[in-house]
């Protein structure tokens, strides 16, 4: 009796740290925004509680629907775009060629350049007047006159998406190129004996099983991408009129810009219930392949 | 006419020459077994045959047709991988039908082979399981499930019972020789046991640096090695070596002095070895214990009594090691010296070379 306990209080003392840090960290903020959400904190010294206010003016204001939406289709295109295009890097840069570890190397400057560097030089690129660009396309005389790509708000929508792809991509690339090489060398070859094709091989084994890492990856940037604040901040603040405004920009600009703390903790939390939706999809998934490894 | 036939057979990595013009024949049915050391080239040679390494130089025909460049698929062949490569994410019974799901068949018919092949492989209860749910046997008969559905004119397995414990390796072993029988097609086997190779063979090819050693039955192997190499390979425990000195060669007996062992003579009719340094084989259970044709003191460092029989291990005067390997369970003991003997007629005799002489 007195051994267990002292076991649980010596794994207590170990996980105090750890605790602590989580507690003070996360658990802390987290629970007074969420106070803060039902109050009317703003740059005037108020702290009145007023209840579920914050959320009926958010949600009847109209534009903060459209903003969820655009968020999540902002979202979608990113991580699908940064999946589609990490898992053919993967594929070329397992293929046996010349120079393999060059490549290899080549591929992470996006990820590992400072993200604000990175970001200005896609801003820069982007400009009308000097950017690369436009001027790549006048050359070429696809287009007839300076085309600022981050003044329209088609245009900037899709900008940020690209940049956001260039920074995610690495990431995905290199983290599929490690679960591809851990498939053994023999199942190919097995397959190859029995006569299936790169394509048949490439559907029937990689995929299959690199399913957990396709999964992970995809709810892991599903996460970071609905989260992303800095890359949109930079090129465009949100703007042009709102073309760009992500939940997260939208939060800040509320808290931050127009100074309506409690209003804003509104908004926050309303992306924490979402990043928490994501979360429970994902130890789903996880459960459901450990299962099937099982069965 | 022989089913498959290597002609000058070479494989090199950049400068290493890993096989060496190797020439062989294989006749339909028979189960050849490729043996040798570890890095002997035995497996690279199998994955030539299958067509997973390019061939450097030579000919591997296959029925009569050259198959140097075609697609493992097309040679009429099929693998069963060391490690049994099969697809974790798929049940046993997708991991069966993989080469015909490849070929496109209709369902009836993946239906018809894969339920034949579950029946004699006794797998018809776990069809639905994954392979991670399988033991290592339940595994290794699904992999030869895979190779069994392609109905292949030449079987290779590539060390297929190494990663079983040795109670189920044996059995395995029986299995695979049945299936042998029923199936009546030509396999191809590659181990580094020659106890496997004795076992299962119609013929042995023993491998060594990359060339052939010695092609031939189990027995003949045995009775009759051509060289030093295949004399110590084959047998278990390993034949004894004493070296010696040839002092006359008449054609008739050739008279050998083992130093400190003293003068031993040998019938054999070569004059070629006169004064040649030679090297003698004596097999441990061709010795038998006090005196006979030829006898020499030995002191045991280690006795194994197993029961059926004793080992002992010594050291002669000359360094050499020497087991000898006795019936039942003689009275010998560590570290006192024990009189044994052996028959002339079971005295094996190799040249300066390493190559036996009659």
């Amino acid at each position: 009796m007195t051994s267990t306990r002292s076991a649980t209080l010596f794994a207590l003392a170990l996980l105090a740290p750890a605790l602590l840090y989580i507690l003070v960290i996360v658990a802390y903020p987290l629970f007074d925004t969420v106070v803060l959400s039902f109050t009317n904190a703003a740059l005037r010294p108020t702290y009145d509680f007023v209840g579920w206010a914050n959320y009926q003016r958010i949600f009847s204001a109209g534009n903060f629907t459209e903003v969820i939406l655009r968020t999540l289709i902002w979202t979608f295109f990113s991580v699908s775009i940064k999946m589609i295009i990490g898992m053919a890097g993967a594929v070329l840069l397992n293929a046996a060629i010349p120079g393999q570890t060059l490549f290899r190397v080549l591929t992470m400057p996006p990820w590992i350049v400072p993200m604000a560097i990175g970001i200005f030089m896609w801003g820069w690129m982007y400009n009308g007047q000097f950017g690369m660009i436009s001027g790549l396309l006048q050359n070429f005389g696809i287009i007839s006159k300076p085309w600022p790509i981050l003044a329209a708000g088609d245009s900037a929508f899709w900008a940020t998406i690209v940049t956001d792809v260039w920074i995610g991509v690495p990431m995905v690339t290199i983290y599929f190129l490690a679960a591809m090489q851990s498939i053994p060398r023999d199942l190919y070859e097995a397959a190859w004996t029995d006569g299936a094709g790169r394509f048949y091989r490439f559907r029937r084994i990689t995929v299959p099983m690199m399913l957990p890492a396709i999964i992970t990856m995809s709810l892991l940037s599903l996460i970071a991408t609905f989260n992303s604040f800095d890359i949109i901040y930079i090129l465009t603040r949100g703007g042009p009129s709102g073309s760009t405004t992500t939940m997260i920009i939208d939060t800040y600009n509320t808290a931050m810009g127009s100074r309506k703390y409690g209003e804003g903790a509104a908004r926050a939390v309303v992306i924490c219930i979402f990043v928490t939706l994501f979360c429970l999809v994902y130890f789903r998934a996880v459960r459901k392949l450990q299962q099937g490894e099982a069965k | 006419m022989s089913q498959l036939s290597l002609k000058q057979l070479e494989k090199s990595f950049n400068e290493a020459r890993i096989i060496k013009g190797i020439d062989l024949d294989v006749s339909e049915g028979e189960f050849v077994v490729f043996v040798g050391p570890s890095g002997c080239g035995k497996s690279t040679l199998l994955r030539m045959i299958a067509g997973l390494e390019e061939v450097s130089g030579g000919q591997i025909e296959i029925s009569g047709q050259v198959v140097n460049d075609l697609p493992p698929v097309k040679r009429g062949i099929a693998m069963v991988f060391q490690s049994y490569a099969l697809y974790p994410h798929m049940s046993v019974y997708e991991n069966i039908a993989f080469p015909l799901r490849v070929e496109k068949l209709p369902q009836a018919e993946v239906d018809a082979r894969v339920g034949a092949a579950a029946k004699v492989l006794q797998l018809e209860s776990r069809l639905q399981h994954r392979p991670g749910q399988l033991s290592g046997g339940q595994r290794q008969r699904v992999a030869i499930g895979r190779a069994i559905v392609r109905q292949p004119k030449i079987f290779l397995f590539d060390e297929p019972l190494s990663n079983l414990d040795a109670a189920l390796r044996s059995e395995m072993r029986i299995e695979l020789m049945e299936l042998h029988k029923r199936l009546g097609s030509t396999m191809i086997y590659v181990t580094h046991d020659q106890i496997e190779a004795m076992t299962m063979a119609d013929k042995i090819v023993v491998l060594n640096a990359g060339e052939i050693s010695q092609v031939g039955g189990p027995l003949e192997l045995y009775h009759k090695p051509d060289n030093l190499f295949v004399a110590g390979f084959i047998g278990s425990p390993k034949m004894n070596f004493i070296s010696g000195k040839v002092r006359k060669a008449d054609g008739a007996t050739a008279t050998i002095d083992l130093g400190s062992l003293g003068t031993i003579a040998l019938p054999r009719t070569s004059t070629a070895v006169a004064g040649q340094d030679v090297t003698l084989g004596i097999r441990p259970e061709h010795l038998s214990l006090g005196e006979g044709e030829f006898g020499l003191e030995t002191t045991p460092n280690i006795v194994e009594q197993l029961g059926i029989h004793t080992i002992t291990y010594s050291t002669l005067s000359g360094g050499e090691n020497f087991i000898g390997l006795f019936e039942g369970n003689p009275a010998l003991a560590e570290g006192q010296p024990v009189r044994m003997s052996f028959p002339l007629d079971k005295v094996h005799l190799f040249d300066a070379k390493g190559l036996a002489v009659y």
